[in-house]
């Protein structure tokens, strides 16, 4: 009797790049750049013209954002497929941009239409640009961050606060020059109101000193004080939706008029492995004539107000020490924020096996 | 790099004297814990604060203002 061997060497893993990268990153540098495969804010609508062209750095990876001319936001990596120049030193023409370097055009979708001095040439017709889903909506131009070629965009859902009609929303958008994670570690923390932002506005009430607890949901936790509530900024919810995001309430004075009150919902996206885009939407569920009263306050004074108690933030986030992280001697108060990192080192960890292809 | 720090984004035009006054007016009623509307309207008249056509306020012309500038 004869036997076959089925026996077969196994294969050996196929590394794979993080789109518009083009290497294997590691678990810590998708740590440190940003892990994928979600939904980030990437600009302020405001702040990309009809017909303009933007460079923007996410995820320490170049990408052009164009308006083309229907109004549609396209987001491209700021890379000529023929030989790599940025396409944000080039020209818009409308439905797409031409680089600079030798008048490649490409269009919205990452796909080369035209090579003007070879026509005919086999890049004509390629979609060799890696191009992002994009939705704009709550006044921002959000992108859907793949971690490989091969990532399907998840379903665009906004955070309740920003889809719901009787919260009414400003945005504020900031950059830092502080780690991201430090941003997440920071909201992750409420009682540094108490402290850092002691003298500011919406945060000179309540104790200064606080019991915390951890309370899990179906689509994250609340990280908040067992013992006051409605003072300070006395609890956090952390939310796993189509985008990471928090959701926290802060108290307005009797100046700040009716309406309770104003809610954060907090954001931010990794520019480099040293620098954040933070974005914030200040809210209130405020209808009628306490609405317009409240927007009307907001653009006036309360808005100057709000830029005062981010600054507190940035002054302290901008002077941490890179490795700040580490060796640290956390107290009860820093539940929320070791949560935060295991959860975020977990999916950095599973993300660099799906990269090494190991998964 | 540059950062993008501007305090000011909900508004790119400074705002006028009045515009800065009214706010100013109404935050001090809040700021007795007045919060109901025909309250800030007698509040607004009694600091002497005049509605856009001269007259004293009413709660019409102060909706019409707040409509109008709090979009």
């Amino acid at each position: 009797m004869t036997t076959t061997d089925t026996t077969t060497t196994p294969k050996k893993p196929k590394p794979r790049h993080a789109v518009g990268t083009r290497r294997t990153l590691t678990a810590e540098e998708l740590s440190a750049y940003g892990l994928r495969d979600r939904w980030y804010p990437i600009l302020p609508s405001h702040l990309l013209a009809n017909g303009a062209m933007q460079k923007v750095t996410r995820l320490g990876v170049d990408w052009l954002l164009f308006r083309d001319a229907t109004g549609r936001v396209r987001m491209l990596e700021d890379r000529c497929p023929h030989r790599s120049a940025p396409l944000s030193a080039g020209q818009h023409l409308g439905d797409r941009v031409a680089c600079r370097y030798h008048g490649v055009q490409v269009d919205g979708t990452g796909t080369v239409v035209a090579v003007p001095g070879m026509p005919g040439c086999a890049l004509e017709g390629r979609q060799s640009t890696p191009s992002l889903a994009v939705v704009e909506a709550a006044d921002a131009i959000f992108a859907f961050m793949p971690l490989t070629e091969d990532s399907e965009p998840t379903p665009f859902e906004l955070p309740d606060r920003l889809q719901q009609e009787e919260h009414s929303h400003f945005l504020n958008y900031v950059e830092w020059a502080g780690q991201w994670r430090f941003y997440m570690d920071n909201v992750l923390d409420p009682m540094h109101g108490a402290f850092l932002h002691g003298d500011s506005h919406s945060m000179s009430g309540g104790d200064t000193s606080a019991r915390f607890r951890i309370r899990e949901t179906d689509r994250g936790f609340f990280f908040e004080k067992t013992d006051q509530r409605g003072k300070n900024f006395d609890w956090v919810e952390f939310v796993r939706g189509a985008m990471d995001h928090v959701d926290l309430e802060i108290p307005y004075g009797d100046e700040a008029g009716p309406g309770g009150p104003f809610g954060i919902v907090g954001m931010s996206v990794p520019i480099d492995a040293d620098n954040v885009a933070v974005f914030h939407w200040r809210t209130r569920k405020v209808d009628g004539w306490e609405r317009e009263v409240w927007r009307f306050l907001y653009r006036t004074s309360l808005e100057e107000k709000h830029f005062a108690v981010l600054e507190q933030d940035r002054s302290v986030l901008e002077i941490l020490a890179k490795d700040a992280d580490t060796h640290e001697h956390l107290y009860q108060h820093d539940l929320g924020v070791s949560r935060i990192r295991r959860l975020y080192k977990a999916d950095a960890k599973a993300q660099a096996k799906i990269l090494a292809g190991e998964a | 790099m540059s950062q993008y720090l501007e305090v000011h984004q909900t508004h790119p035009e400074p705002f006028s004297p009045y515009e800065l006054k009214l706010s100013g007016s109404i935050q001090e009623i809040f700021g007795r814990g007045v919060h109901d509307l025909p309250g800030l309207v007698s509040g607004l008249n009694d600091l002497g604060l005049h509605a856009p056509d001269g007259s004293s306020w009413t709660q019409e012309s102060f909706r019409d203002e707040m409509r109008r500038m709090g979009r």
